[in-house]
């Protein structure tokens, strides 16, 4: 955490329809509580209909900072979806950037009708662990669905991301901000899958 | 505590603060959000969905006129549709406030264009005002009401995607109220534009617009920034975050209000900096009015882009001429991700038999354009809201008789009720033979479910009435009226294929809802599943490219024995059982454990 400097830019990759834009939300919210700058660019348009999607979190302790995070500036890149971790690492990756992604793969359009193949898994997370300082992988939506609800994938995955330590971020930080922004049912469930996500980057 | 509120968040919380009561809108990204918050967070405001922006600023007007505080907010392209009224407001002012909000969409990520709507205010002699980030974004707006009313003139707030959906803390303050009595005003001279006194207004435009000259010059909004006097940037909203994060040391004149400019500032700044940039998204607005000045320009449109937005790194490499520096190559080939129709959604079995049938289908403007994209491919145009209706008239008599038979027309229930009513009336008041096709899903959906005057709901989810598009074009001429389940293949082929044959205008209404709209789906189906021994890999299942399908590729045998290149499966947690693909299968081995019928529900 002593390495944290800003302004911080963490990108949040996925498909349209993975609830990518409320978590960059919650994530720049427990930020602001803890007396960050932060500021969110999120570029869906037309792709809520199972396009790519990526929120831009950008943390500062001052403002003045554009809600777009230039090319080969990344810090974090945590991705709900392999194939979307790649494309982000492509154009945002640089030599000291950290990667987090779920393995689940999504198939577009092409692999659904055939005229392209999905890459290997295999290959991919090969490919991001190359292309990032550390890099780390779960398969948040098996553990989500063990819990018998996989809409609880994104609380996994920022259960792993708070995991890392790498920002300066606590799971009691995210929870308070859950707390006003969850039924108290759902809240259960949230915290649950957090702690679960952080324990599978411990092990 | 500041409160962390997207661009659209913000102008409405804007309104809220400025005592407006009353907002209007059509629905239209980036701008959707700004009545959404309005009916949700804020009940002291009134709130419609309106039918097309056009309608949006002429109810706006109305309330205005009386001296209330009025909102219309749309996109970009929303003001082509309202820039008739728009036009003649400037002529007769308004009463109570009225601030008009563009939301433009530069890099069109969900348009048809990306126009620049600096234009308008320039073309329409108001003043526009430009927020860079969300705070901005609610305090123009409040400052806008006020010098609408202080120049008796509508006034433009123009945001861009990037801030319209950026979210950027936002100091929130208590709610006043708007300063003028809400009454009938009786002022024919003012709000009659009947030539004679049409003439006297515009002579009232020319004198308000050289007073707004005067207020811009000493307008708080408009800032210099004195840093370094090496190089001295003009800018203006989101342009000025992009320009600032490349050059933190560089001096700013900072336009918040970008018509009118400022002469003498712009003069001033110009004299305290060496060199002179101007960084502006889209066209050269002010650079082309430092030019009529006489003011030397040292970079501007000679190398920034005139398409596309802006964004940090394009700054940086069009004005230092160094590119950034990615990291690596990719050694993987990503296959590109575009946007798709949803699983069950009723536009794909329309699709489906107008690519069977080899129609030639004029397009419009929603989910169903996206039926233009493999592999459907079966959406031929796509212009504006409501030309569907208009490209089959033209080419209707165009063709003559030879046309018969070979396109229909294609438009959402939306788009309709917003430009649709005007076109169907001319195709049957002027004999034309061209087939409608009204793809109602009951909503507007591509912009995320908002209510429009079909749908039964107003924007705050109270009921109401909901035109009957088969009553209505019965009324409008058409003697040919046929409601059709485009989830059942074989009757919606029937249905067309007579229709289009057919000497005079028909008008086919669709039945099925968006497969995203919850009230209309009560009970989930069973998803099908693919007897994966059965299947012969003949693909057809997949070229009705659903998410939910999918083809893997493995040379095999089914359990017959026969050869086959692959196999499809269905994902179960995607697939909803609209019975496409149970339809198409060749063989029988799209199969379900629930009970089959055509759609989502029961007797479309």
């Amino acid at each position: 955490m002593s390495t944290f400097r800003t302004p911080y830019n963490l990108i949040i990759a996925g498909v349209g329809g993975q609830g990518n834009v409320l978590i960059s939300q919650l994530i720049a919210r427990a930020f602001i509580k803890k007396g960050f700058q932060a500021i969110v660019g999120e570029t869906y348009g037309v792709s809520q209909r199972g396009g790519s999607v990526m929120s831009h979190v950008r943390l500062t302790k001052t403002g003045e900072i554009a809600p777009i995070i230039p090319p080969g500036k990344g810090d974090f890149v945590l991705g709900l979806e392999p194939m979307e971790t790649l494309r982000i690492l492509k154009m945002f990756g640089n030599p000291d950037i950290h990667a987090m992604t779920n393995v689940r793969p999504i198939a577009p359009l092409d692999v659904i009708i055939g005229t392209l193949s999905y890459p290997s898994l295999d290959g991919i997370l090969k490919a991001i662990q190359t292309l990032s300082s550390q890099a780390w992988t779960l398969d948040a939506s098996a553990i989500a669905l063990e819990m018998g609800n996989a809409l609880l994938t994104n609380m996994v995955m920022v259960g792993a991301m708070i995991g890392t330590k790498i920002l300066p971020l606590t799971m009691g930080d995210f929870i308070d901000i859950l707390r006003t922004h969850t039924n108290k049912k759902n809240l259960e469930d949230n915290v649950q899958a957090l702690q679960k996500g952080s324990e599978a980057v411990k092990n | 505590m500041k409160k962390l509120l997207s661009g659209n968040e913000a102008i409405a919380r804007g309104a809220y603060e400025a005592g407006v009561t009353f907002a209007s809108a059509y629905p239209g990204t980036p701008s959707t959000e700004i009545l959404e918050t309005v009916a949700r967070e804020y009940p002291e405001i009134y709130a419609e969905w309106s039918p097309n922006e056009k309608v949006a600023l002429e109810v706006a007007m109305g309330a205005a006129f009386t001296g209330a505080r009025a909102m219309a907010s749309m996109k970009h392209v929303g003001v082509n549709v309202a820039a008739d009224p728009l036009m003649t407001l400037s002529y007769t002012g308004i009463c109570g406030g009225l601030v008009l909000i563009t939301a433009d969409d530069p890099q069109l990520y969900s348009s048809q264009n990306e126009q620049d709507n600096r234009n308008y205010a320039k073309f329409a002699k108001i003043p526009m005002l430009e927020p860079s980030d969300s705070q901005e974004a609610k305090d123009f707006v409040v400052r806008g009401f006020d010098i609408s009313e202080q120049f008796d003139t509508p006034v433009m707030v123009r945001s861009v995607t990037r801030v319209s959906h950026a979210r950027t803390p936002v100091e929130l303050k208590e709610r006043k109220a708007a300063p003028m009595e809400v009454q009938i005003r009786k002022d024919p001279p003012k709000y009659v534009m009947l030539p004679v006194y049409g003439r006297k207004r515009h002579v009232v435009v020319e004198e308000r617009f050289l007073k707004l000259k005067e207020f811009a010059e000493t307008f708080e909004l408009n800032r210099m920034e004195m840093n370094d006097p090496e190089i001295g940037i003009i800018t203006s909203g989101i342009s000025y975050q992009y320009a600032k994060e490349v050059f933190p040391n560089a001096s700013y004149l900072k336009l918040g209000m970008v018509w009118p400019l400022p002469d003498k500032m712009l003069r001033e700044f110009r004299s305290k900096v060496k060199k002179l940039y101007v960084i502006e998204e889209l066209d050269p607005f002010i650079e082309e009015y430092l030019k009529i000045l006489g003011i030397q320009v040292d970079l501007g449109k000679d190398v920034l882009p005139r398409c596309g937005e802006l964004t940090p790194s394009i700054v940086k490499e069009k004005v230092t001429g160094e590119p950034e520096k990615l990291f690596l190559s990719n050694p993987e080939n990503i296959p590109p991700r575009p946007p798709n129709m949803c699983p069950g959604c009723p536009h794909r079995g329309m699709f489906y038999t107008i690519k069977k049938l080899k129609l030639y289908a004029a397009g419009d403007i929603g989910c169903y354009t996206l039926g233009a994209l493999p592999p459907l491919t079966s959406l031929d145009t796509c212009v504006c809201m409501g030309a569907s209706i208009g490209h089959a008239m033209g080419m209707s008599k165009a063709l003559g008789d030879e046309g018969r038979g070979k396109f229909v027309a294609v438009i959402g229930d939306s788009t309709f009720m917003h430009s649709g009513m005007t076109g169907l009336a001319d195709v049957a008041y002027n004999k034309s033979y061209a087939t409608v096709i009204i793809a109602d899903n009951r909503i507007t959906a591509m912009t995320g479910a908002q209510e429009h005057p079909a749908t039964g709901y107003t924007v705050r989810g109270e009921p109401t009435h909901a035109v009957d598009f088969a009553e209505l074009g019965k009324a409008l001429g058409f003697k040919n009226i046929v409601k059709a389940n485009p989830y059942d293949l074989e009757a919606y082929e029937k249905i067309l294929k007579e229709e289009v044959e057919k000497d005079e205008p028909s008008l086919i209404v669709n039945q099925g809802p968006c497969a995203l709209l919850k009230r209309a789906l009560p009970k989930p189906k069973k998803p099908y599943f693919v007897d994966t021994d059965t299947c012969i890999g003949c693909k057809k299942c997949v070229g009705l490219g659903c998410p939910a399908i999918s083809w893997n590729a493995e040379v095999g045998t089914t359990a017959e024995g026969k050869k086959r290149k692959g196999y499809a499966t269905i994902e179960p947690t995607l697939c909803n059982g609209c019975g496409l693909c149970y339809q198409v299968c060749s063989v029988e081995a799209i199969k379900t454990e629930d009970k089959v019928f055509f759609g989502l529900v029961e007797n479309l």
